[in-house]
């Protein structure tokens, strides 16, 4: 990993911060949203060019080596825009699992492509239950000799209607392992699902003996690590999307005037918009520390991590559907951008696995260190 | 985090080897109250005060550093330049003849202290206070009733706000003094609390006597001072200092999932989730702190500070609905013969010494609402009012 100084990390959230504002605002997502691909290729382009696709990819295979820390932060402003497309599935959980895996040709092959944006990767990882833990995997892989083929389905899979490669994890007699599958492939389909969130692509994709090249010591652990780190990007990209949601409520209940005051002058609402910002601030905490300790592999890693998991997934859902409330009969309106947040909300609260699990896996961390 | 420099790091820990025992946490010698005496005379009291105020001038993330090398070894004393509501008021608005008159007494701990503001009928809406300061030459008389004094049977001073003006707004009419509570106006009854304790006293005070020197900032802008001491007292109780109880320096958090081992209920999924979000609560707000404290020695307020009372409430309230569920019926018992179960029940009672004391969840949501997100003040009919005709005196 590079060391980044502040500077240079206040350097690019700012300009990724300016490049959203100019190609990703509330406009730019609808139109997104109403499109084919669910993402925007010029801004994708323009992302790539910032470095902020390759930000965790290291500088050998053509990214920035930055680390958990970057990442969490560059999320917190993709959240705040509610950015579509493909960056979390490509940029951060293809990436990080081929990184973390052994196999030294395919990260010469996948990583300096992914870092640059032309390809787009996704992970396939749980099937139809949506745990997002070994024993929601719903493929499995038979070999024969070197070659190997996959059966069974996935689910939820994002962004796997604009993927260029997919990497499967697969159930094999030694346990999980992952699989770089070629989307057109004979035996490969991929069937998009609608989803409420549209800003969110997810897709079922089914094997039938489809053929797959193994990318060696990606096993149980690197699937761990790399969905660990996504997590923590999620994480941001919920503390960031619940702060400027807030934020957006705050200035509306500053202007909109009912029995002659504005209504943030009212207890009923005021009382509502201080428990929030509780949830804000603790989500930005959460968010932050989880990156702090996953950068340092710091022993309270696995603490923090499955904490800002549901802390941050729970405190936007909280934010996202009271924001709703607190405007009233505008934010009831498709035209307002309301519904939006509570959509990404409820999407991100499922995504990698749901606050219920997360809460069970910290009490059992605390256990462990206590 | 800011660390501070080394160099301050390497002086502090030189210091604490000298004085303090880490294994055992005492003092090497004498008394606690020894050392706290050495740690003002050392200036680590007050970092950030300047040489000639008794600190040591050093910026924010310096202090920051003694306080962090002091609680490593959990020495006591250093870093009332954030915590010690007395001083820091003092300090503020003081002159400089009380200043050198009360603060080393107080920063040494020499002395002790107690807080007049609440009445009767002035709890949430303080500035409806009706104590009343005349002035007599050189000294004010004060008449009146005061509530939820803490530590009034052992205090030295008192820091009181009284009515020195009725024909203005009531925010305007307030004073704010330093009494000397070892007087024969003063008599202090204890009040009998919800958990069983008598931490807090009701003050009556019948023509007791406080100089006129004694007045901290000028008169009329008591309400001015009070807001700054409120705000160390808010800050305290955020870190958790409603958890210690009196006399205590252990901390008083103790383990849900030891708890539920206990009751057999560890394995059961629910009271899991429980714990989780209970747990979450308090580290959530550990974090929070821990960020608020980074930014403000990075040279920025953070509005994050005003937050950590109304979470702590949260968090001690959660806490001992939590401990109730894991135990079950067990919690309808109470004695030495069930130990836990009268725990959680005086956890459930002093939970609102939190969530009332202090300032109210409902009146910190208030401030939080209005000074934080700048959202408008509440109306308030009797703000501009002399006070004479407010309700608060009329009925």
């Amino acid at each position: 990993m590079t060391a980044i100084s502040a500077e240079e990390r206040a350097a690019i959230r700012e300009s990724f911060a300016r490049l959203l504002a100019d190609q990703c605002s509330e406009e730019d997502v609808r139109r997104t949203m109403a499109s084919d691909e669910g993402y925007d290729p010029a801004l994708w382009r323009a992302m790539a060019d910032m470095g902020i696709i390759g930000l965790v990819v290291d500088g050998e295979h053509g990214g920035i080596g930055a680390g958990a820390v970057e990442l969490e932060m560059i999320m917190e402003e993709a959240g705040a825009h509610l950015l579509p497309g493909p960056l979390l599935s490509s940029a951060v959980l293809a990436a990080a699992l081929v990184a973390a895996s052994d196999d030294v040709g395919a990260k010469a092959r996948l990583l300096p492509e992914i870092a640059s944006g032309e390809l787009k990767a996704t992970v396939a990882l749980t099937g139809d239950t949506g745990s997002w833990t070994r024993e929601g995997v719903m493929v499995r892989a038979e070999f024969d000799g070197d070659r190997a083929r996959l059966f069974g389905s996935a689910s939820y899979v994002t962004a796997a209607n604009v993927a260029d490669t997919l990497l499967v994890v697969a159930t094999t007699a030694e346990g999980l392992a992952t699989f770089v599958v070629d989307p057109a492939a004979p035996g490969v389909g991929i069937e998009a699902l609608e989803s409420w969130d549209l800003t969110q692509r997810l897709s079922r994709v089914t094997f039938d003996a489809a053929a797959a090249v193994p990318v060696l010591g990606a096993g149980e652990r690197a699937i761990e690590h790399a969905l660990a780190l996504a997590r923590v990007a999620l994480a941001g990209e919920q503390a960031g999307a619940a702060r400027r949601i807030f934020d957006i409520t705050i200035e509306y209940l500053k202007t909109r005037v009912q029995f002659g005051r504005p209504i943030g002058g009212f207890q009923a609402i005021k009382h509502m918009a201080a428990d929030l910002l509780i949830e804000v601030e603790s989500a930005t905490s959460a968010a932050r520390a989880a990156a702090q300790a996953f950068a340092e592999d710091a022993p309270d890693r696995e603490i923090l991590v499955n904490l800002a998991s549901f802390a941050c997934a729970d405190a936007f859902s909280e934010v996202a559907a009271a924001a709703i409330q607190m405007h009233g009969g505008i934010a009831f309106t498709w035209e307002h951008p309301a519904h939006l947040y509570l959509r990404r909300a409820r999407a991100d609260a499922q995504l990698f696995g749901n606050s219920d699990l997360y809460r069970e896996r910290y009490v059992a961390a605390l256990e462990k260190a206590a | 985090m800011t660390n501070g420099s080394g160099d301050i790091r390497g002086e502090v820990r030189a210091w604490l080897a000298a004085h303090w025992d880490g294994e055992t946490r005492r003092p090497r010698d004498g008394q606690t109250a020894d050392f706290i005496a050495k740690v003002f005379e050392a200036g680590w009291a007050v970092p950030s005060w300047p040489e000639p105020w008794w600190g040591r001038g050093l910026d924010k993330a310096d202090a920051s550093a003694v306080i962090s090398e002091f609680r490593k070894v959990r020495a006591p004393g250093a870093g009332q330049d954030r915590t010690n509501i007395t001083a820091n008021t003092v300090m503020n608005f003081g002159s400089d003849a009380l200043k050198r008159k009360v603060v080393p007494d107080f920063l040494s701990g020499r002395v002790h202290q107690c807080l007049l503001y609440s009445e009767p009928g002035a709890g949430s809406d303080l500035a409806a206070i009706r104590t009343r300061a005349e002035r007599e030459g050189d000294e004010y008389v004060i008449n009146g009733q005061k509530i939820w004094t803490s530590g009034a049977v052992t205090a030295d001073y008192g820091l009181l706000i009284a009515r020195t003006d009725w024909d203005v707004p009531k925010h305007e009419g307030i004073s704010f003094f330093l009494i000397e509570m070892r007087q024969p106006g003063i008599e202090v009854r204890p009040i009998n609390q919800i958990t069983g304790d008598s931490h807090f006293n009701e003050v009556f005070l019948d023509n007791a006597r406080v100089p006129a020197e004694n007045m901290v900032g000028v008169e009329g802008q008591g309400w001015k001072v009070l807001q700054t001491a409120l705000a160390v007292e808010r800050l305290v109780m955020g870190e958790g200092a409603g958890e210690r109880r009196q006399g205590s320096q252990k901390s008083n958090v103790v383990s849900l999932i030891d708890i539920a081992r206990d009751a057999g209920k560890l394995g059961d999924s629910l009271t899991r989730q429980r714990i989780a979000q209970a747990m979450a609560y308090r580290q959530l707000n550990t974090l929070n702190m821990m960020r608020a404290k980074a930014e403000m020695a990075g040279g920025s307020s953070s509005p994050i500070m005003s937050l950590g009372k109304l979470a702590m409430s949260r968090i001690l309230h959660e806490d001992a609905r939590v401990m109730t569920s894991i135990l079950g019926a067990a919690s309808m018992l109470d004695g030495a013969d069930h130990a836990r179960a009268a725990d959680v029940n005086y956890r459930t009672a002093n939970a609102y010494m939190t969530s009332i004391g202090g300032g109210t969840d409902q009146i910190q949501r208030n401030i939080i609402g209005e000074r934080v997100l700048g959202l408008p003040r509440e109306t308030e009919v009797d703000r501009n009012l002399p006070f004479r005709e407010s309700r608060a005196v009329t009925g």
